[in-house]
């Protein structure tokens, strides 16, 4: 077999001696650039909520800015987390009251340890993994588009922080309407709860409304739960968009990561501020 | 006495992750009132280096030079103010989606702190005039045709009156007759003020009709740099094939 031919005319690049050539990869070289990729997508994301951070303190609204987002995030999510609250807590309580009726034939703490748990972890971390798909997703399609067809790049030439401009006007509104939303969204999932206990299990409702187990513990580390995870959704999400690169593909790809990544943000936070709040006010 | 210089680049190189370098080595310089066109083939690096210039790309070796100060390793903020110095129309325009077009023009005199309603709105009108879309101040982006954002990018660009200029294709998009009266009265503005121009354009005909000085970029190198006479009558093949539109050469 003949060898293959050089060409008669080295390419321009080649000429320049600096073009790019395939150089061979190994295991290491592909995990040291995954490591550094990494290392750099964290910076990237702790340098916006730095600036979040800051924006937020320092910087000027224009009017209406932060209300127009609080509506955004807070009332249209409203429907969407009635139906899946509703049904989680009907859910959530039905398989409960199986459980236990194998154990124990009285099914009068069931609201109570429903209530419990909901304030102390569920409803906080449920809404917003639901909130982390609709408003996360919305957040990074919007400010992605606008990095792709240079909006973003016109803010900067203005003078304006795009961190400034259109990351802190959603948390600011996500961080309030994020904590009114659960607080509404564990409202919803209780009494589907309720009227699922009293349907199936017939326990009455004034046996099911009871708040005994319920203590100063379990409303700070809910309360924790609700600014953490209000805070975390548009700084991640945020970041996903301004990470934004290409054209509607690199949207797209943005948005899922947006998805992926303030659910993880959640879990995480989840596990901390539970971990934290273990040792705080042991259960 | 203010520096001659007003855009210096010195070997300026650039590469994006994973790709070959889209500049290698740039040295440009452009004067201070100079109306400076830089042309070349697509993807030859042109709105790169526009982009370069205002600091909204980060080189990955070489220096840059607003009016004498360097800026190639200015924080944001420091950026902003050499920012504040410049007008500049974006490729895609890059009209804000959410505003209206008057809102759109008046967004970088309010930056700069114009709060006079009055003050704005005559500029917003002047700026409109200028580009022949007269009362157009209430229209939203999405209900113009491609022409008519371009149009609106270019006002934006010079609502400030910036002492630095930089559009990138002015003209893409617009007709003949309309294309023409832009670069002449762009060019007309620049005369009048005094201010540095960098223009990238693919309308190299009309484009030669206004500029001082040109640039010819190709493959992430800058091939010419000298007077529009000078590059029309240049013996380098690809700058005499680019410049002249012509079909057989080694581009």
């Amino acid at each position: 077999m003949a060898p293959p031919v050089a060409p008669a005319t080295p390419p321009d690049d080649a000429l320049d001696g600096d073009a790019e050539r395939p150089r061979p990869r190994g295991l290491a070289a592909d995990t040291g650039q995954l490591l550094i990729e990494g290392v750099r997508a964290f910076r990237g994301l702790f340098d916006v909520a730095l600036r979040t951070v800051y924006w937020s303190l320092k910087g000027r609204r224009e009017k209406g800015v932060v209300l127009e987002q609080a509506f955004e995030i807070g009332n249209k999510s409203v429907f969407f987390l009635t139906v899946t609250q509703g049904f989680i807590g009907m859910i959530l309580v039905f398989q409960s009251g199986l459980q236990a009726r194998r154990v124990v034939p009285d099914l009068t703490m069931l609201g109570a340890t429903f209530l419990e748990l909901l304030v102390r972890d569920l409803a906080a971390t449920l809404a917003s993994m639901m909130l982390a798909t609709r408003v996360g997703a919305g957040i990074a399609a919007e400010i992605g588009s606008m990095v792709v067809t240079e909006q973003v790049d016109a803010l900067r030439m203005c003078g304006v922080d795009p961190v400034d401009w259109l990351v802190v006007p959603r948390f600011l509104a996500s961080v309030v309407m994020t904590g009114v939303l659960i607080f509404y969204a564990g409202a919803i999932a209780y009494f589907a709860g309720g009227a699922t206990a009293w349907a199936v299990f017939d326990v009455q409702p004034q046996t099911y409304l009871n708040a005994r187990l319920l203590d100063i513990g379990d409303v700070s580390i809910g309360l924790a739960k609700c600014v953490a995870y209000g805070a975390a959704i548009p700084i991640v999400s945020g970041w996903c968009g301004l990470s934004a690169r290409g054209g509607s593909e690199g949207v797209g790809i943005a948005t899922t990561q947006a998805v992926v990544f303030s659910s993880l943000a959640v879990i995480i936070l989840n596990l901390v501020i539970s971990g934290v709040g273990f040792v705080l006010f042991p259960v | 006495m203010p520096p001659r210089r007003v855009i210096e680049l010195r070997g300026i190189t650039k590469r994006f992750v994973d790709g070959p370098p889209v500049l290698r080595g740039v040295d440009l310089t452009v004067p201070r009132g100079c109306l400076y066109g830089l042309v070349g083939p697509g993807a030859a690096g042109k709105s790169v280096l526009l982009k370069l210039v205002v600091g909204l790309l980060r080189p990955d070796a070489g220096a840059l030079l607003i009016e004498g100060e360097d800026i190639t390793g200015l924080d944001e903020l420091r950026l902003h103010r050499v920012r504040a110095r410049i007008g500049m129309l974006f490729q895609n325009n890059a009209l804000f989606d959410h505003m209206t077009v008057g809102e759109n023009i008046a967004f970088p005199l309010r930056r700069a702190g114009v709060t006079d309603a009055a003050a704005l709105a005559e500029r917003v009108a002047d700026r409109l005039r200028m580009v022949s879309l007269p009362g157009f101040e209430d229209r939203m982006p999405a209900g113009l045709s491609g022409g008519q954002k371009k149009r609106i990018g270019v006002a934006r660009a010079t609502a400030l009156k910036a002492d630095i200029v930089l559009y990138d294709e002015p003209a893409a998009g617009l007709d003949p007759v309309t294309s023409q009266k832009i670069f002449d009265t762009l060019r007309a503005e620049q005369r009048e003020a005094g201010a540095t121009v960098v223009m990238v354009s693919s309308d190299i005909e009309r484009l030669l009709t206004i500029t001082d000085r040109v640039g010819m970029l190709h493959r992430g190198r800058l091939i010419f740099d000298g007077t529009t006479a000078e590059a029309l009558a240049s013996r380098d093949p690809r700058v005499d094939q680019f410049v002249h539109g012509k079909t057989d050469g080694p581009l």
